[in-house]
């Protein structure tokens, strides 16, 4: 299965790039506005179960990373075994002044909760997400608070330090 | 019982009966959690000392608060300690109540628990052993002696304040005030 993935993403979109598989795990970037397809091109190839999304925010050039772990529950084929197991590490970039990414909902249903905790901590927008609302934060928070621009400390000290003790 | 204690009980026997039977809110939160499940069961079985896990904050009188508190359990915690019926006894448990521990510089967690609610004692450690609760408790018990565990009674005395404190956490709270404040505390006084 490994090759015949390999060479299918390859053939059928461009600018996807292919790495590994190295450890049973095989990388997969991918251009932005091309997510939602080559998700559910993977998901036809039978990687049918979406383990997490995740950000990373390269500060230094400049953008997000938007990362998708796919693997599959089981497969029915007689030769499955462990060393065979593929996970798939689908990669993204988007800029990092107006991050925007189209909503992966429609291919994997239970991309909601990853895309709205994405959404409140990183700042990134999902284009026809039905409710991006906040997931876990309690407050507003002037810069989403896992950007690497966020001075934890002063925030720390100003929202935290300036509640008074109520008594000694 | 102690024969010792026979003065005690005829003297105040409300508060030896509390003294005695301390229920603790089965309230979790961060880490601290894993510790009370053996602290309650036959390793160390705290119903010796009296402590025994209750199922709703309406039937409990202490509370245990074991480990960091984020903004949405400090919610949650306020919430449940006004449903706690007096006297309630508070007991802040690990270092990440107290001062933030290693939580000190965490956008989400709050660093200094007393701020919010009124604390009657501490248990410092992270995390604490099983054994540091039944110290904790023991030293409850001479605070209810002294009539010092008197938590539940600054909360009534200074509500205002604890309610300023939440508010300039949270913003508008969506729950009514325990007691009156402002306005209404006044002509309550009157």
């Amino acid at each position: 299965m490994n090759a015949s993935l390999r060479t299918g993403l390859e053939a059928t979109f461009k600018g996807v790039e292919v790495t590994g598989p190295r450890d049973g795990m095989m990388s997969v970037s991918a251009p932005s506005d091309s997510i939602p397809v080559v998700l559910g091109y993977l998901k036809d190839q039978g990687l049918d179960h979406l383990a997490l999304v995740s950000c990373v925010d390269w500060i230094d050039q400049g953008k997000f990373e938007v990362i998708y772990l796919l693997t599959c529950y089981m497969r029915n084929d007689t030769d499955y075994s462990a060393e065979q197991r593929l996970h798939v590490l689908l990669r993204t970039e988007v800029p990092r002044e107006s991050p925007s990414l189209r909503s992966v909902i429609e291919v994997f249903a239970n991309a909601e909760p990853y895309e709205r905790e994405i959404h409140e901590l990183y700042g990134v927008h999902f284009e026809g997400h039905p409710r991006l609302i906040p997931l876990f934060l309690e407050r507003h928070y002037e810069v989403p608070p896992f950007r690497k621009d966020f001075d934890t400390r002063a925030y720390v000290e100003q929202t935290f330090g300036s509640i008074p003790p109520v008594e000694d | 019982m102690d024969r010792n204690q026979i003065g005690k009980w005829l003297r105040n026997p409300a508060k030896m009966a509390n003294k005695y039977s301390l229920h603790a809110v089965y309230f979790c939160t961060g880490c601290g959690i894993i510790e009370i499940p053996p602290v309650i069961t036959t390793r160390w079985d705290a119903e010796r000392f009296g402590v025994l896990p209750v199922a709703t904050p309406r039937q409990g009188n202490l509370f245990m608060i074991t480990g960091y508190v984020s903004l949405k359990t400090l919610k949650a915690i306020i919430r449940t300690y006004e449903q706690m019926p007096d006297p309630k006894y508070t007991v802040g448990f690990g270092s990440c109540p107290i001062n933030g521990g290693m939580y000190w510089d965490s956008y989400n967690t709050i660093k200094h628990l007393d701020r919010y609610i009124p604390v009657d004692g501490w248990i410092a450690g992270c995390m604490p052993r099983p054994e540091a609760v039944f110290v904790g408790v023991t030293h409850l018990w001479t605070l209810i002696d002294k009539g010092k565990a008197d938590g539940y009674l600054r909360y009534r005395k200074n509500y205002a304040a604890y309610r300023r404190n939440q508010e300039m956490l949270f913003g508008e709270l969506d729950w009514s005030p325990l007691y009156p404040v402002g306005d209404e505390a006044e002509e309550a006084k009157r």
